[in-house]
């Protein structure tokens, strides 16, 4: 009988031999790769990328992990091979020439009767230049058509071929079945050792494309479907879904730095916020469009810069040159900051997300430029892209403020509240409130037959909170400032009303006292 | 070269430098009798510009093409110009000049053939 000790003992497994794909992302997906031996069966439906994806495998074994490699091709000639790889700068020719990879053109019925034999003439030809790969294209109709007893043993000759001399194997099936519910799967699945089923789907009459690892014997891998493209000139590009859950570390990061904060470049503000936003915190700034939720977004990103921090800026709504002209409208020269290597501001257009790879984007943005800062506008635009109700724009935010916080970065995101006159919630339809540090409303406000702006902080995190609203003004050349709660005759200070966010905001009836600041 | 099977056989094989196939199904994929196509096979093995694995016991050969040697620029610019029709028909309008139409057809396909090799 084992004792409690031993029954508890942690069995330390043999770390596998894995074959890292050199696909980029795909790795990552893997956990490092694949291990060495397995028979990965790559099914999708005409033009998903099976192809593409086989060749890369091969070409980076051979050209980046000292790997050669054999491509074996039923109905694309060779030079047609070479020539699309060019298309994302693989030289396969030159990889032949050198020695490192055969393509071999032949027959499925050949192939089988060669594989049935212990002297294959192909293995042969893998053996003489030491491949380690080989990538087979349309495995599918290799015996008899898919599915039928026929084809599944003969793919199981065909991976007891392969494993003999050790390979590791990608062979592409076309199956023509898979839509986006259904659970049928090809006979050939219980014998490979691996399946990546690709994916191509209608999304807003957008095609996307996408991967997911079925199975893979001996690993750990992230499962679910997983964004992928094919970016010409560079090969495949795998995107983690959103979701997928990342490193520890970024679940852990969340007060790092607990006492620090960053100003917020809004004269007046820093002191509504105890002294800034805490770094590593979420800040949502909601309100109208028109209201000043840009400006002072932009005078967020140039305070950054004046301090020598890194500032990124991640816009959905203006383009980088327009962008700039509205910074100087209000006295910043966003090129000089931009020049200078402490701002950077990148556009992307809202049109067709898809969120796995806008994320990606984010990330490896984040990762490179290092940004201390981080301003994204609007979520509101994210919303209108992604839809609000589902689960994949809470999803993408989660992920997004997670990234934040991991790399102890203040972010600040501008989100559109769509109510001209006092708001009803603070996000509308976007139910994440609870995944933000700090909200700060920005109102229009209806004086006499004018319109001003109101800011009340409604949330903050880690702080003691003051929820009076200021007003602010924004001032060509200089920008916003919040104004001090009592102004000067004969503008009537926001303090001698009442109810100024609930659209019906009255004249307090008696003399306001002025509180201990004096004000 | 000597006809259009070695030609369109050498077209077939600069496609696919490196084919594993029986003899049937190799002279299927060029169109030509099976015995014409073996004779061709021979000729180029003989040339030096094709390797056949020797394996009795496998239907299936593998060929390969081989234009590394120092005159085969030549052969590589007849098989460039082989891959579009028009060279096609030139070509084969020299190897076979009882066909052509006139001598000026002849002499204006020998300048091309001259130009490009």
């Amino acid at each position: 009988m084992q004792s409690p000790d031993s029954r508890t003992q942690k069995i330390s497994a043999p770390e596998p031999d894995l074959v890292r794909t050199g696909i980029a992302g795909l790795d990552d997906i893997l956990n490092g790769g694949i291990p060495r031996g397995n028979v990965i069966l790559v099914e999708g439906l005409i033009g998903a990328g099976k192809t593409t994806l086989g060749v890369e495998f091969v070409y980076r074994g051979a050209s980046l992990f000292d790997e050669p490699g054999i491509i074996v091709v039923f109905e694309v000639s060779p030079d047609k091979l070479m020539r699309d790889a060019l298309r994302f700068g693989w030289d396969l020719r030159k990889l032949e020439q050198q020695g490192r990879l055969k393509i071999v053109f032949t027959t499925r019925d050949v192939l089988r009767q060669e594989l049935q034999q212990a002297d294959s003439v192909l293995l042969e030809e893998a053996a003489s230049i030491g491949a380690r790969r080989i990538f087979i294209d349309g495995v599918a109709r290799l015996v008899g058509g898919t599915g039928t007893p026929d084809s599944r043993s003969g793919f199981h000759v065909l991976t007891e071929g392969l494993q003999r001399e050790n390979l590791t194997a990608i062979l592409a099936a076309e199956a023509s079945s898979f839509d986006g519910n259904s659970s049928t799967s090809l006979p050939e699945e219980s014998i490979a050792d691996t399946v990546i089923r690709i994916k191509m789907e209608d999304s807003q009459r957008a095609i996307v494309r996408s991967l997911e690892v079925v199975k893979s014997r001996g690993q750990d891998f992230q499962m679910g479907r997983h964004s992928f493209r094919i970016i010409n000139g560079r090969g495949i590009q795998v995107y983690r879904r959103v979701q997928a859950p990342r490193k520890p570390s970024r679940d852990r990061a969340a007060a790092l730095e607990p006492t620090t904060r960053l100003t917020t470049g809004i004269p007046g503000l820093d002191e509504m916020t105890n002294g800034g936003y805490f770094v590593g915190s979420t800040t949502v700034v909601a309100g109208i469009s028109g209201v000043g939720k840009s400006v002072m977004g932009l005078q967020f990103i140039a305070e950054g810069a004046r301090r020598g921090e890194r500032s990124l800026m991640l816009s959905l709504d203006e383009q980088v040159e327009q962008i700039m002209r509205n910074a100087s409208t209000i006295g910043i020269d966003l090129p000089a900051l931009m020049k200078s290597g402490l701002v950077r501001v990148e556009y992307e257009p809202p049109q067709e997300i898809e969120v796995d790879v806008h994320f990606h984007h984010i990330e490896e943005l984040v990762k490179e430029f290092k940004p201390k800062r981080v301003l994204i506008d609007s979520l509101s635009t994210y919303g209108s892209s992604l839809g609000t109700t589902g689960r994949i724009f809470r999803d993408f935010f989660h992920a997004l403020v997670a990234l934040m916080k991991e790399y102890q970065i203040v972010a600040v995101y501008n989100h559109e509240n769509p109510e001209m006159l006092g708001m009803n919630s603070m996000m509308g339809s976007f139910a994440m409130s609870s995944l933000v540090d700090n909200i700060i409303l920005m109102n229009w406000i209806e004086l006499g037959d004018s319109f001003r702006v109101g800011m009340t902080i409604a949330k903050t995190r880690a702080s003691q909170v003051n929820r009076t609203t200021h007003e602010c003004e924004v001032l060509d050349g200089h920008g916003m400032r919040v104004l001090p709660r009592a102004l000067p005759a004969p503008k009537q200070p926001f303090s001698n009303y009442a109810s100024l966010v609930s659209r019906t905001p009255e004249r307090r009836s008696t003399k306001v006292e002025p509180d201990e600041s004096g004000e | 070269m000597r006809g259009s099977c070695e030609l369109d056989l050498l077209v077939f094989l600069h496609r696919h430098p490196r084919t594993l196939l029986t003899n049937e199904r190799l002279a299927a994929f060029v169109g030509y009798e099976m015995k014409q196509v073996a004779k061709s096979i021979e000729a180029f093995i003989d040339a030096g510009v094709l390797e056949r694995t020797q394996n009795a016991i496998h239907a299936a050969r593998m060929y390969v093409l081989v234009l590394n040697g120092p005159g085969d620029g030549g052969l590589k610019a007849l098989l460039k110009l082989a891959s579009t029709r028009t060279g096609r028909r030139d070509i084969l309008q020299i190897l076979r000049p009882g066909q052509l139409q006139t001598a000026v057809d002849i002499t204006q396909g020998k300048r091309r053939l001259h130009a490009i090799a």
